[in-house]
């Protein structure tokens, strides 16, 4: 009976693996193509789409626009947040509930209409479309996922080595950084690489808000709509091995911290 | 949104946590975050409603384009469609998942795990637009997938899989089932093992221990995880863009027609405004299970 | 701070207005955050475009030789195009590319600036194309048209008979039932439904509308796919599908030298023409290199570089393009004169109607 769960498992486990790799795999094999459809027969390999890619200014520089917008979306968000759960993990403040309600009220919307509803504002109070303003939307969807995990690992643990610092003296905002930002590091990293995640892979918030500059995904889906061809493969292949360049550096600083 | 409901604590009060804090710094700590979700979430669906309570085209207040919504049959079908394909992937993605979790959380040994949790996500480290496309790729008249099946004889013919609706549902399961797998399998894991052993002890087989101890236990991972679904499959614009042919249209296709096409902001917000209020109403039938909670 | 006249009309301003200098009030920070962080240089050129002009290869010699940056924003359908142009602040935008038949549509909300004849290469431009009823309005010319083509059928020759691709009759028949991709445009494919109900895409009214949305759900049932430009020629070259509605050379010529069997014919009722001009803006604030830009798309280089674009191939509005031989012959270069004489203008609806053609078009999508 156990064996037998056992080959089972294996045989459902293999399977659901494949479903997930197969249009990965499939995505990085015809970015290897020699001609010009990303369809079977396998005429490659070559890297004339890779080149393509790299040579094209307006991918790398959405490329680079992606980045910056994650990092600083998920910096303000990180910051935003942690500041807001310290507030109510600490102090008893009144409708606090229904505070933290509203807070995290953006993770049951859907991103479309979050950006319709910050087009429609920007569009009547005259503000242009830019980075910036997708920037914003960013730390509007990711402002509540980073309170939601710093609040929840607001333990009362914290509390009292918070409480210890106090009793020695020093002031708040030392406590803030020397105590709390250090205790709760882990949860804040954790808000920061899930924000970065998000935003760097957000698409319609981006699309309705950007206007030159845009990020990749939005480039990506330019560059769908003007024809198949494996520079799509090619750029998603490569935003695949800077994602995964980016997991890995975080999974490290994570992990470097975990001892403490 | 956190899965951890089991273990709320009730929050310390201000004296014993700080006594010399004055009234000033906590507001000072959670206004920036409010103030941004008032200003850059509230205030834009304020600026929605009214939008979407004006013409196109000018001309004072009007229930136009809401009645546009309701008498117009291409557009409520949409919203049918939309719960159709969203009721599908949530349910095709929760029964995928949670036999892989539980693989993953109890057959693969403790060490391992670590690896074969990131070994799923990894896939998902493509863009979001690209997964989409390389699953035309795969399902295309000539793709992968018939190749194959052709190739190998089981049929003579390639099957229509790219440009329906089925195509939307693999390309949304696809990316739902590591969603779910994630959340069950975080549940799965807080659960303790005395409850299993308990009810061992009391002479419960496997297979009732599971049915009656780790199922309700789990089902708030669950519910959680059929809720972000839920949100995010029926806010998606482009995976059935992508990959559904426009055989027929979803409801976020309606809204970035209007926006796309005609430039039609009133419209597009009243649409955006319907699809919100089906949305809450999911959120209220689950928000039970969506309470955020401090370990 | 502009407010969007159409959407925003004075009549509807009393409570919006309240709110609105809330809003300026609470946002007024962030926007000028927002202004400098989007200010674009005194140098650049802003152009609102299609995304066949977004190809390096037609922008970059233009960028070097005039020492300024090309930023583009594409956009499809002049109405998605006037909602851009309204969003903006005036002087946001120097040139525009928009159908030719909807240049007047401009030129009444007072966007275009009229351009200097005797510095354009107008009497090297084939003549049935110029379009002067939509492009000159009250004796000034307001757009050039620089690249044109067909929405009619595209097809794979060696998957359908050419000889049924002479009728549009061969869409709605069962023959190539499930062969069939439409390309998902309202305009030229209602006016291709228009000609097979023999009626001139010009004199469409409310009244065709019935009849047109039968022919368009004929098309439908048979119809595996209702796509967007890349869909709709990925089924087509990928044997998907043998036929796609509303093609033409602009799908099939940039696929040539991949796959040269896919063909497109101009049927015995016709075919819709598509033509599209650049316009400048009267607020630009940067006339000169407006019209530099428009003069380097109209030259030979341009419009050869334009008519083989990255995103799509046309034909250059330009007979003296230095296209090469080859590229000629894909784009069937000298069967023009046969092509246009049959050929009939995009339909051009007023507000009301184009509505209405959503509307059929939505319910032709929804239809199962």
């Amino acid at each position: 009976m156990r064996a037998l769960v056992r080959i089972v498992s294996w045989f459902y486990a293999v399977a659901i693996y494949g479903f997930i790799f197969l249009p990965v795999v499939v995505l990085v094999l015809f970015s290897l193509q020699a001609t010009s459809f990303p369809i079977p027969p396998f005429t490659g390999p070559s890297l004339r789409w890779y080149d393509a890619v790299l040579a094209d200014t307006r991918l790398t520089s959405a490329l680079v626009n992606s980045l910056l917008v994650a990092a600083l979306s998920s910096a303000a968000a990180v910051t935003l947040g942690f500041l807001s759960a310290w507030g109510f993990a600490r102090f008893a403040l009144p409708g606090s509930a229904l505070l933290r309600g509203l807070i995290t009220l953006p993770l049951t919307v859907s991103y479309l209409i979050i950006g319709m509803g910050l087009l429609v504002l920007f569009n009547w109070a005259g503000i242009p479309k830019s980075l910036l303003a997708a920037g914003i939307g960013h730390v509007v969807i990711n402002l509540p996922l980073c309170f939601a995990i710093i609040y929840s690992q607001m333990g009362d643990h914290q509390i009292n080595i918070e409480r210890a610092a106090r009793d020695l003296g020093a002031p708040e905002w030392k406590v803030l950084l020397l105590i709390t930002v250090p205790v709760m590091a882990p949860a804040i990293f954790a808000g920061f690489f899930l924000s970065m995640t998000f935003s760097w892979d957000e698409f319609v918030i981006s699309f309705l808000l950007t206007r030159f500059d845009t990020t990749l995904p939005v480039e990506i889906w330019n560059l769908l709509r003007s024809g198949l061809n494996p520079k799509t493969n090619a750029v998603g292949s490569l935003v695949f091995a800077v994602s995964i360049v980016l997991v890995v550096f975080f999974e490290l600083m994570l992990l470097r911290r975990k001892p403490a | 949104m956190n899965s951890a409901t089991n273990s709320g604590r009730a929050l310390p009060r201000a004296g014993s946590a700080l006594p010399r804090a004055g009234r000033a710094l906590p507001w000072a700590l959670v206004t920036p975050a409010l103030g941004w979700t008032l200003l850059f979430f509230v205030l834009p669906f304020v600026a929605m409603g009214f939008s979407s309570l004006t013409a196109h085209d000018g001309g004072g207040f009007t229930l136009a384009n809401y009645s546009q919504f309701f008498t117009n049959q291409a557009y409520w079908q949409a919203m049918v469609n939309s719960l159709q394909v969203t009721a599908i992937v949530t349910v095709i993605s929760v029964l995928l998942a949670y036999p892989f979790a539980w693989i993953l959380a109890e057959q693969v040994p403790e060490r391992w795990q670590r690896l074969a949790l990131m070994l799923a996500v990894l896939p998902f480290w493509t863009s979001y637009v690209v997964r989409s496309y390389s699953w035309l790729l795969v399902l295309a008249q000539n793709g992968v997938i018939n190749r194959a099946l052709t190739g190998s004889g089981l049929f003579s013919e390639p099957l229509q899989l790219a440009n329906t609706r089925l195509a939307t549902v693999i390309g949304f399961v696809h990316f739902f089932v590591m969603l779910l797998t994630l959340t069950i399998f975080a549940n799965l894991k807080q659960l303790s093992p005395s409850y299993r052993k308990a009810a061992a002890d009391l002479g419960a087989g496997p297979v009732r221990t599971f049915l009656h101890v780790v199922l309700p236990l789990t089902l708030p991972g669950i519910m959680v995880g059929a809720f972000l679904t839920f949100v995010l499959c029926i806010g998606d614009y482009i995976t059935p863009q992508i990959l559904g042919g426009n055989n027929e249209l979803l409801m976020p296709q309606l809204v970035m027609m209007q926006i796309g096409r005609r430039g039609d902001f009133p419209l597009a917000s009243a649409l955006s405004i319907i699809l919100m209020a089906v949305v809450t109403i999911a959120y209220l039938a689950c928000a039970r299970w969506l309470k955020i909670e401090r370990a | 701070m502009t407010i969007n006249p159409n959407t925003w009309n004075p009549t509807t301003k009393q409570p919006l207005s309240v709110l609105k200098r809330y809003l300026h009030a609470a946002c007024a920070a962030t926007a000028l955050l927002l202004a400098t962080g989007s200010f674009a240089r005194a140098a650049d050129l802003n152009a609102l475009i299609w995304c066949d002009h977004a190809d390096p290869a037609l922008l970059q010699p233009f960028e070097e030789a005039n020492g300024v940056k090309v930023n583009v924003k594409e956009f499809e359908g002049t109405g998605a195009g006037m909602a851009i142009v309204e969003q903006s602040q005036p002087g946001d935008w120097d040139v525009m590319v928009i159908d030719s038949i909807d240049i007047p549509r401009g030129v009444e909300k007072g966007l275009f600036e009229p351009l200097p004849e005797d510095k354009l290469p107008l009497a090297d431009l084939f003549p049935q194309v110029k379009l002067d009823n939509y492009t000159v309005v009250d004796g000034k010319r307001y757009g050039i048209t620089e690249k044109f083509g067909y929405n009619t059928i595209g097809y794979n020759k060696t998957k359908v008979d050419p000889a049924d691709m002479q009728s549009l009759a061969a869409l709605t028949g069962d023959k190539y039932k499930g062969k069939i991709a439409i390309y998902d445009y309202y305009l030229p494919v209602i006016g291709m439904a228009a000609l097979a109900i023999g009626k001139k895409t010009t004199e469409l009214t409310e009244a065709d509308l019935p009849a047109i949305k039968q022919e368009l759900l004929s098309m439908k049932a048979n119809a595996k796919l209702v796509g967007e430009v890349t869909a709709s020629q990925t089924a087509l070259a990928t044997g998907e599908v043998d036929i796609l509605v509303g093609g033409g050379e602009w799908v099939t010529a940039g696929l040539a030298k991949e796959n040269p069997a896919l063909d497109f014919s101009i049927p015995r009722e016709g075919a819709v023409l598509w033509s599209q001009s650049l316009a400048m803006f009267k607020d630009s604030k940067n006339k000169d290199t407006a019209l530099k830009f428009i003069q380097y798309i109209m030259s030979p280089e341009g419009q050869a570089r334009l008519a083989t674009s990255a995103c799509y191939w046309g034909m250059p509005a330009n007979t003296k393009a230095a296209l090469s031989d080859e590229q000629k012959k894909i784009l069937r270069f000298d069967e023009q004169p046969d092509f246009l004489a049959r050929a009939q203008p995009y339909p051009a609806p007023d507000a009301d109607l184009d509505k209405k053609m959503q509307d059929v078009w939505t319910e032709m999508l929804q239809a199962q």
